[in-house]
């Protein structure tokens, strides 16, 4: 792997523990989906996406806010994981470039780095209203806007759709091993790497530093 | 079995001259008991040049020094110091330590030296994972298996356990290390030198000797006057297997008023594990029949286990108990 320069978040999954009703729930109001229970948060998102994906019209005014008012709602149940702030600093420092992008609207990106305080940490945000799709095209829309080199760049991710994702735009797909079992279902998709925590990003961008400069 | 060239060096200089110049291709081959297990599996990490260092002089002893404390040779094998009589007369605890270190076989091969930095014992890095430790970036025990091998105190990057036992058993002599490198010899604790998961010369490694060092010596210091240790081990079968949980303890008694003490767990951590809460609490205690259970509601706080580990932490309280048990009877 190259040595990395810049990190691209989802916050839906791997910065906080979402909860999964309010996704099920746009997927019933907007798409006449059934409800479902049990799937994870981002399991019920990236659903969720791929419906907003398979559609290929942008919601209406009307859709729209109901859109971000579930997803405000959930971004308001949402519990930040606890190593977030201290790894995002430490990212920081070591030089890393931080970006949000997220396929969750602007409204509910934005109240959810306001809400935990994040935003001095972020070089920029995009989200689905910005980038004009959902899935991949926040993520191109970074790495254009921000000029980032896809191989020096990681997502990181706690899903399949999100590692398909991630290897259709080139950058590296990074598993957040959030559930053991899941996870041992999701490592045999080829992600880059894994970390159980955030708090690991900046060993693991220290170890790919010093192999390449061993090389 | 991956090929290799071997160097048999017969001086420390000249070793180090050879490691230096092949960078982290090579390794030092002593007893060979981890290192050719790593190159019969053909692990990425395993080394192309082995610096054979058995045909040094002065790397194989075992011998009192002027203050009283004893040194030990790194190439001294492991039966070596199971049956020395003045490591039984002055550290007996930890001579049983190193009794319980795999089989008799093996501590017929295996040395100190090895057995301090040996390479953590996971099944998926043995097994050819592609791992941190073997060329990857995924720990596998994180979200795999977990319940022998792994750490329950958390990790980083690697989950793995250290497996030595010889550092847990020296740590409470406050034993220290001696190093040669290319500028010269250095010293370190032996809590220093194993402090779990590191980033060496762009490796992880639970030590943090470089590519182009080799340890020549611990030195444990003289045995403070009234001083019981114990060491205690919990592993899945009585012989050749790792801890499970192991803990090495020494009390400095004043008759039986605790005034010092060291308290180190092995096989939980991916460090020989000091528990100084344990000891904070230890100290001026009377030794008694309760102390046991009073010092286990303090141990193990930060105990953060694996899907699959928790019992490790409730295997290291009980040896906790059985240890101060046994130091008190």
């Amino acid at each position: 792997m190259q040595t990395i320069e810049a990190l691209l978040l989802e916050p839906v999954g791997c910065l906080a523990e979402f909860p999964s009703a309010p996704f099920h729930e746009i997927a019933v109001r907007l798409f006449g989906r059934k409800r479902k229970a049990g799937s994870s948060a981002s399991q019920a998102y990236w659903y969720l996406l791929n419906l907003i994906d398979a559609s290929k019209t942008p919601f209406d005014a009307e859709k729209q806010s109901v859109a971000e008012e579930l997803e405000v709602e959930a971004v308001d149940a949402a519990s930040i994981y606890e190593d977030v702030e201290p790894a995002v600093t430490e990212l920081k420092s070591m030089g890393i470039r931080l970006f949000v992008a997220s396929s969750l609207s602007r409204r509910a990106a934005m109240r959810f780095i306001e809400r935990n305080a994040l935003g001095e940490y972020f070089s920029g945000v995009c989200t689905r209203d910005d980038a004009g799709g959902v899935k991949s095209t926040p993520i191109l829309n970074v790495l254009a806007s921000a000029s980032l080199p896809r191989e020096k760049t990681m997502f990181l991710t706690d899903t399949v759709e999100g590692i398909k994702v991630a290897r259709s735009v080139g950058v590296n797909p990074i598993l957040m091993m959030n559930d053991p079992d899941e996870a041992q279902r999701l490592a045999m998709h080829n992600p880059a790497g894994g970390v159980v925590s955030l708090h690991e990003m900046p060993d693991f961008i220290r170890l790919i530093a010093a192999q390449n400069q061993r090389s | 079995m991956k090929k290799v060239s071997i160097y048999r060096p017969t001086t420390v200089d000249e070793a180090i001259q050879i490691l230096s110049q092949h960078g982290s291709s090579a390794s030092v081959y002593a007893g060979g008991t981890d290192l050719l297990v790593r190159l019969k599996n053909r692990l990425e990490q395993a080394p192309s040049y082995l610096v054979d260092i058995k045909k040094i002089d002065h790397l194989r002893y075992i011998k009192e020094d002027a203050q009283g404390g004893v040194e030990i040779g790194s190439a001294t094998k492991l039966a070596e110091l199971a049956d020395s009589r003045l490591l039984q007369e002055k550290y007996p605890m930890l001579v049983e330590a190193i009794g319980k270190i795999s089989s008799p076989e093996l501590r017929n091969a295996s040395t100190l030296g090895g057995d301090l930095l040996q390479e953590v014992w996971c099944q998926y890095l043995r097994g050819g994972y592609s791992c941190w430790r073997n060329g990857g970036y995924l720990c596998y025990g994180a979200i795999g298996d977990n319940s022998h091998y792994h750490s329950a105190m958390g990790g980083r990057l690697c989950y793995a356990v250290y497996p030595g036992d010889a550092a847990t058993a020296l740590i409470p002599f406050d034993a220290r290390a001696k190093l040669a490198t290319p500028q010269g010899e250095k010293e370190l604790s032996i809590e220093q030198m194993v402090p779990g998961d590191m980033l060496v010369d762009g490796k992880i490694q639970s030590h943090v000797v470089r590519y182009n060092e080799i340890l020549t010596s611990v030195v444990i210091p003289p045995p403070k006057p009234g001083v019981r240790a114990s060491f205690e081990k919990l592993r899945p079968r009585g012989v050749w297997d790792f801890a499970m949980a192991s803990l090495a303890i020494s009390l400095q008694l004043r008759d039986k008023t605790i005034e010092d003490s060291r308290v180190v767990f092995g096989g939980i951590s991916g460090k020989p594990y000091r528990e100084k809460a344990v000891e904070a609490f230890l100290k001026g205690k009377t030794l008694s029949a309760e102390l046991g259970e009073q010092a286990i509601a303090v141990a193990l706080a930060d105990a953060a286990p694996l899907k699959y580990n928790a019992t490790k932490i409730d295997m290291a309280k009980g040896l906790l108990a059985s240890g101060l048990a046994r130091l008190n009877a």
